[in-house]
């Protein structure tokens, strides 16, 4: 996604190293995906559903103003 | 001895000949042993190794180019790639986005890393029309974690 869109920063965490980061995102299973600190999710969707979160995050950005 | 196997090595190389059209740098940030020791400070335990690897790939194709950071002496160079933490490095070339990855790729995230360089050479992908109209009317910066380990 992040090859498509300039608005797209993808980061690949190695969750082992990094243990700060992991209780930060209470990572228990992997691969867990975290869209703009909002929305998450673990294990690998069908596109389709993966994108429903993308656009699930965006949205909710949109509306958390503060 | 080498991190990569002769087999893998011969594999990757056929395949990056294949796919890889555009130059890719990966840009890497570490933090080299150093003689003195700090109180509290932990020593980067990957750094050495995932520096090998990506020595290994890179080795590769002619079309990837690997750049090494210490990271306390390339300070504004990490800050600007949002880059706070070591081993890192970040995937550069017709991505119009920005690929990063936090510690070192191994096991699963290897082939990630492999995928990555294709995708990043070639600035396609083979995500759906929908997805990809999507993602190009985006105004809004995204950011996607993904946590991962190597087994």
């Amino acid at each position: 996604m992040a090859v498509e869109s300039e608005h797209v920063t993808a980061d690949v965490i190695e969750a082992m190293e990094f243990p700060d980061l992991s209780q930060r995102y209470g990572v228990r299973g992997v691969p867990k995906i975290v869209i703009n600190e909002t929305t998450e999710f673990v294990g690998a969707l069908p596109e389709a559903e993966y994108l429903a979160h993308v656009r699930a995050a965006v949205e909710r950005n949109g509306k958390d103003t503060t | 001895m080498a991190l990569i196997s002769d087999a893998d090595r011969e594999t990757i190389r056929a395949h990056f000949d294949e796919s890889l059209t555009g130059d890719v740098e990966i840009v890497m940030f570490t933090e080299r042993e150093s003689l003195i020791i700090i109180p509290g400070k932990q020593p980067c335990e990957m750094c050495a190794q995932t520096e090998e690897l990506l020595e290994e790939v890179a080795a590769l194709s002619d079309k990837l180019k690997l750049t090494v950071h210490e990271i306390s002496s390339a300070k504004e160079q990490a800050f600007a790639l949002g880059v706070n933490r070591v081993p890192a490095f970040v995937v550069e070339g017709a991505a119009r986005g920005r690929v990063r990855f936090f510690g070192i790729p191994s096991g699963y995230e290897f082939s990630a890393l492999i995928a990555d360089l294709v995708d990043v050479s070639t600035g396609v992908t083979d995500l759906s029309e929908e997805t990809r109209e999507y993602l190009s009317a985006l105004t809004e910066d995204v950011n996607i974690k993904v946590f991962t380990t190597p087994t």
